[in-house]
C-alpha cells in the first residue's frame, strides 16, 4: 500500500518489524525482497514520484569549494525512486581486489569477501533491468567481433571489464504498482524522518520521529531500522539524533562523515590507433537481452598489486568538447545546447573558462560545417534516447581519426579530512543542513598517472597504439570538474574496528543492535565501479540478513506487529 | 472409466484424450463440433461429432459414459449455454455423470493481487469472462443440486503445440513486436504446463466430491515467472534476439490499429480455406491488460488437493521453444536473417 504520510494520525506510532528509511534504489530493493517473508515492512519516503520543490530544498546545503564539489542538492533527488529517477545507468560490479587490504590504500579491507556481496549481483542486476549478470566482455560477447583493439593482447591491461547500462530504470515508476499490492508493505510518502531516539542506554532504536513539511508528526517503532537514504543523509541524520550520545549516533570515535569519497574522473590524453578505424571497436554494444553494453580499459588485480595503485578504469571517449578545435559538429552542438540540459548532465560541458563570443562562434561553425553529422546524430538521438524506453546511454561520436581521449574513472584512497559535517543552519523540519567538503590527494593522482603508464607501455608493445598524455596537465584533467557528481561514499564505513568504521560486517551501527544502513555510504573503499549496482546488492544482503534474524527471533507478543496505527 | 472430451479438437482437448487413453484405467470419447482429423485419431479413441449446443445429442452422448471433461470453446453461446445445457443433460441421466470443467483464471476478472479459490468472481473483464463466469454459475447449481463436478480454473496453458502462448508469442518476439514491456509486463504469467492441466484433469475425475459441493482449483505454476521474464526467456530460446524494449503505448497502438484489420483478415482468409499461419499475429486487447494485470493465480490448493507435481518451467520453455523451433520456419535470429 503507497499512502501519503498526512493521512497518517497525528502523533500516533506506527509500528512495523522493517522500517526502512528513504525508498531509492536500496530501499526499494530491499521492501520488495522482504516482502511475502511474513515481516510487516514500512517505507518512509520523503517525497513523492514527481520532484517536489519543497522536498529537494530538504536536500540543499554548503559545499567548502564549489570548484571541487556540486552543491549537495544536485545530482541526487528526494523523492520517491529517489536518485534513479535522474541516474545515468550505468552498472558494473565491484572487483575482488577490492575487498581485499591493501597495504598501498590506507584503511582498506572490508570485513565482508566478494562472494558474499557477488552472489546478489543477478536479482541486483534484474531489478536494475540490465540484464544478464555478465560482466565478462569476452564471455556475453564474440571476443574477436568485438574487440576493443583488433589483435591486442596483453598480460597486465585488461579489455573485457564490460559495463551495462539500465534503461535507466526510475525504480519508483517500476516498482510502485508492486510495493502498492503487496499486503505487507507499507509506504509513507511525504514522511520525513527528522531523529533517531535511541532508548537510554544508547544500546537501541527505541523510536523514528517523523514530520511532514504540511506539519503532520508521527513516531514509528520498528524492530529493525534501516538507513536507506544515501552517503550524504546518512550521516547528516546519524549525527542530528544527538539525544543520548551528544556527539551523534555511531560516532564515538569521530568516524561518521568522514572518509568521504566520490571518484576521480576526467578526459586525458591522446590514444592513437594505426590502421583502418575498422580495427577499433569503442561504440555500445547490444546485448542478445538487449542490453547496451561497453568495454573499459583496466589493469589485471595482479598489476594492481605488484604497482600499488589503487583500482580503476578508462573509456575510450572524443576529444575535449569545449575546446572549438575538434571541428567537430556534434560535440560543438552539444557544447551550445548545454544550458538545456540538466546540471547533472551538462556540468562536464561548462569547464570553467568563461565562454567568449570567438569561441561561441567556432563552435556555431562546427555544426554548421557539419550538417549531415549533426542531423545524422540528432536524428539518433531522438529515436534511441528521447523516444525510447531503453535509453542509448550516452552520446558516441563515429571514429573517423582512431584517435581518442580517455575517459577515466577512479578509485579514491580513504582519508579523514575529507568530510561532511553538520552547519548551524537548518532545514524546513528543524534538521541541520550539511557542508560537504571533498578532498582528494596526491595519491589518488599519481594512482592513476602509474596506470595510465602501464597502459602506454602494453600500446607501444603492440606496435600499432601510442598512448601520450602531459604528466604536467594530469591533475587539472582529473579534477577539473571536481569530484565526479552523485557518488556519496564511505561516510559510514564498514569495518570491525569502531575506531575506524561505524558500521560492521552486516551494516549494523557498531554499538547499536538494530539500526542499519543500506547506502554506499558503508563502502570504506570506493572501487573502480560506479556504485548503484553494489548498492542494490548489498541492500539485498541485508534484506536476506534481517528477515533470518527477525523469523529466528519472533517478537515476544503472539503475533507480529500489525501495521496498526495506535495512539501514543 | 469412459470418459467424455467436448471440445477434444481444442489444444488442450486434444491432449487430454492423449493422456486418458494412456492412462490404462480411462478411454476417451472425442468429441467436438467439427470432425477430428484423421491425424489426432491415433490415440485410438473413439470419435464423435457433436453439437455441444443440442440437448439431445449430448444427452445420448452422456448415456455411453462415466464422466465428461468440458473444454468447450469459441462463441459467448457455446460456452454459457453450452455449460447449462451439459448440466441440464447430466442431471437427466440415471447416474449423473461426473463433470470436470475447465473454467478459467479469467473469472477473476481484473483483480490483481493473490487470488485463491475464494476469491471473488468478477465478469467485467469483457465477453470472456462473463462467459466463464456463467457457465461455472450454472455448473456450480449444478453441484448443489447434488451432481458431482470439479471445476478447474487454469492461467495461461503453455507447452509444446500451445498456439496462444508459445506460437503466438514466439512470432511477436521475432517480429519485434514484443519484448521487455516493462512496467506494462510486470503482471504474472500464471503460466501452466498443458501436461500439467492434463494431469490435473485425471486427478480431478477420480476426486471424492461432497453432495453440494464443486471442488474448484486454481492451476498454475509457482515458478511461472512475470510476463517481461517469460518473453525474455522464449526470446532467448528462439533466437529472436536482441529483445526488444517495448513502450506499452506502441504495443497498444499496434493492437489498436494493426489489431482489428488483422483479425479481419485471418477471418476472411478461414472462410476462403487459405492458410494463415504467414499473416502477422494480432495482438489482441485482451493480451494488453492481461500483461501489466498483477494477479498471482495461488496454485496451492490444487498442489495439495490434486496432488500435482508440475513440470518445472525451465523444463516447459526448453520444451516449448523446441516446438516452435520445429514447427516456424521463420525461428531464426534477426540477426542472421538481417
Amino acid at each position: 500500500m503507497i499512502i501519503d504520510g498526512n493521512q497518517v494520525e497525528e502523533g500516533s506510532r506506527l509500528e512495523a518489524d522493517v522500517c526502512i528509511v528513504g525508498s531509492g534504489a536500496a530501499g526499494i530493493s530491499m521492501a520488495l525482497d522482504l516482502s511475502g517473508r511474513g515481516l510487516a515492512v514500512l517505507l518512509l519516503e520523503s517525497g513523492v514520484l514527481e520532484e517536489d520543490p519543497a522536498s529537494q530544498d530538504l536536500y540543499a546545503g554548503e559545499v567548502a569549494d564549489e570548484r571541487m564539489h556540486s552543491p549537495p542538492d544536485k545530482y541526487r533527488q528526494r523523492r520517491f525512486g529517489g536518485s534513479t529517477a535522474i541516474w545515468g545507468g550505468r552498472c558494473m560490479p565491484f572487483d575482488p581486489i577490492d575487498f581485499e587490504a591493501r597495504h598501498w590504500v590506507p584503511l582498506s579491507g572490508w570485513p565482508i569477501g566478494y562472494e558474499e556481496v557477488a552472489r546478489y549481483y543477478p536479482l541486483a542486476n534484474t531489478l536494475a533491468e540490465a540484464g544478464a549478470c555478465e560482466y565478462d566482455a569476452d564471455q556475453a560477447f564474440d571476443p574477436d567481433a568485438t574487440a576493443m583493439f583488433e589483435g591486442f593482447r596483453s598480460t597486465r591491461v585488461r579489455t573485457n571489464s564490460l559495463e551495462r547500462f539500465s534503461c535507466p530504470t526510475n525504480f519508483a515508476r517500476r516498482y510502485q504498482k508492486r510495493l502498492q499490492l503487496a499486503p505487507d508493505l507499507r509506504v509513507l510518502l511525504r514522511a520525513n524522518c527528522t531523529g533517531i531516539h535511541l532508548a537510554p542506554d544508547g544500546g537501541s532504536v527505541r523510536t523514528l520521529s517523523v514530520a511532514t513539511l504540511q506539519g503532520r508528526r508521527f513516531s514509528v517503532a520498528a524492530r529493525q531500522v534501516v538507513l536507506a537514504v544515501g552517503g550524504l543523509e546518512t550521516p547528516r541524520l546519524l549525527l542530528a539524533s544527538r539525544d543520548v550520545h551528544a556527539q551523534g549516533i555511531g560516532n564515538q570515535h569521530d568516524v561518521v562523515g568522514r572518509y568521504y569519497m566520490c571518484h576521480i574522473a576526467g578526459n586525458v590524453g591522446s590514444l592513437q590507433v594505426a590502421g583502418p578505424t575498422s580495427r577499433v571497436n569503442h561504440q555500445y554494444l547490444v546485448s542478445k537481452d538487449g542490453v547496451y553494453c561497453r568495454r573499459r580499459l583496466s589493469l589485471t588485480a595482479d598489476e594492481q598489486r605488484r604497482l600499488g595503485v589503487a583500482n580503476m578504469v578508462a573509456r575510450l571517449h572524443f576529444p575535449r568538447i569545449t575546446d572549438p578545435a575538434h571541428r567537430n559538429g556534434v560535440l560543438s552542438g552539444l557544447y551550445l545546447a548545454k544550458n538545456l540540459i540538466s546540471y547533472e548532465y551538462g556540468k562536464r560541458l561548462n569547464d570553467g573558462a568563461p565562454p567568449s563570443v570567438g569561441n561561441y562562434l567556432k563552435h556555431l561553425r562546427n555544426v554548421v560545417a557539419d550538417p549531415l553529422d549533426t542531423l545524422g546524430f540528432l536524428a539518433h538521438w531522438l529515436r534511441k534516447r528521447s523516444l525510447a524506453e531503453r535509453k542509448f546511454p550516452s552520446v558516441i561520436l563515429r571514429n573517423r581519426s582512431n584517435r581518442f581521449s580517455l575517459e577515466i574513472h577512479g578509485e579514491q584512497m580513504p582519508n579523514p579530512q575529507s568530510r561532511v559535517t553538520l552547519t548551524n543552519t537548518p532545514d524546513a523540519l528543524g534538521l541541520p543542513r550539511i557542508q560537504v567538503d571533498w578532498r582528494y590527494s596526491r595519491l589518488d593522482i599519481d594512482s592513476v598517472k602509474r596506470t595510465l603508464d602501464v597502459f602506454a607501455q602494453e600500446f607501444q608493445q603492440d606496435g600499432r597504439l601510442s598512448l601520450h598524455y602531459a604528466e604536467d596537465q594530469l591533475e587539472e584533467d582529473l579534477t577539473r570538474f571536481g569530484a565526479y557528481g552523485g557518488h556519496h561514499i564511505g561516510t559510514a564505513r564498514m569495518g570491525d574496528n569502531p575506531r575506524t568504521s561505524v558500521v560492521d560486517a552486516d551494516c549494523r551501527v557498531h554499538g547499536v543492535g538494530n539500526l542499519y544502513v543500506a547506502s554506499s555510504a558503508v563502502f570504506p573503499t570506493s572501487s573502480q565501479a560506479n556504485p548503484t549496482l553494489h548498492i542494490i546488492a548489498m541492500a539485498l544482503r541485508l534484506s536476506a540478513h534481517l528477515s533470518a534474524q527477525l523469523q529466528a527471533r519472533p517478537p515476544s507478543q503472539a503475533q507480529a506487529p500489525t501495521l496498526a496505527t495506535e495512539a501514543d | 472409466m469412459r470418459v467424455l472430451v467436448l471440445g477434444a479438437s481444442g489444444y488442450i482437448g486434444q491432449r487430454i484424450v492423449h493422456h486418458l487413453q494412456g492412462s490404462g484405467w480411462a478411454s476417451a470419447l472425442q468429441a467436438s463440433r467439427r470432425p477430428v482429423p484423421a491425424a489426432h485419431s491415433s490415440t485410438g479413441a473413439q470419435r464423435l461429432q457433436l453439437d455441444t449446443l443440442d440437448l439431445g445429442s449430448l444427452s445420448a452422448a452422456l448415456a455411453q459414459v462415466d464422466a465428461v471433461v468440458n473444454c468447450v470453446a469459441g462463441s459467448a453461446h457455446a460456452i454459457a449455454e453450452g455449460a447449462r445445457l451439459l448440466a441440464a443433460a447430466a442431471a437427466a441421466q440415471a447416474t449423473s455423470p461426473r463433470i470436470v470443467h475447465m473454467s478459467s483464471m479469467a473469472v477473476y476478472g481484473a483483480q490483481e493481487g493473490t487470488v485463491t479459490e475464494s476469491s471473488p468472481l468478477d465478469p467485467t473483464l469483457g465477453w470472456y469472462a462473463q462467459a466463464k463466469c456463467e457457465a461455472e454459475a450454472h455448473l456450480r447449481q449444478h453441484a448443489q443440486a447434488g451432481h458431482p463436478v470439479v471445476m478447474l480454473r487454469p492461467g495461461c496453458v503453455y507447452g509444446p503445440g500451445s498456439e496462444l502462448w508459445v506460437g503466438r508469442i514466439g512470432r511477436l518476439l521475432l517480429n519485434s513486436r514484443l519484448g521487455d514491456l516493462g512496467e506494462a509486463g510486470d503482471g504474472w504469467s500464471n503460466l501452466i504446463h498443458v501436461d500439467d492441466v492434463c494431469a490435473a484433469v485425471l486427478a480431478a475425475l477420480h476426486l471424492p466430491c461432497s453432495a453440494g459441493i464443486a471442488p474448484t482449483y486454481n492451476l498454475s505454476a509457482p515458478d511461472s515467472p512475470r510476463w517481461n521474464q517469460y518473453f525474455l526467456d522464449l526470446a532467448l530460446a528462439i533466437g529472436a534476439t536482441p529483445v526488444k524494449r517495448l513502450r506499452y503505448r506502441r504495443v497498444a497502438l499496434d493492437a489498436k490499429l494493426a489489431g482489428p484489420m488483422l483479425k479481419v483478415g485471418e477471418k476472411l482468409m478461414q472462410a476462403a480455406g487459405l492458410a494463415t499461419s504467414d499473416l502477422p499475429v494480432p495482438i489482441s486487447p485482451s493480451l494488453l491488460k492481461l500483461w501489466p494485470q498483477q494477479i498471482f493465480l495461488d496454485p496451492s490448493a490444487s498442489l495439495r488437493g490434486l496432488n500435482l507435481h508440475l513440470t518445472p518451467y525451465g523444463e516447459g520453455l526448453q520444451q516449448s521453444a523446441a516446438w516452435f523451433a520445429s514447427t516456424h520456419r521463420t525461428a531464426t535470429s534477426r540477426h542472421t536473417s538481417a
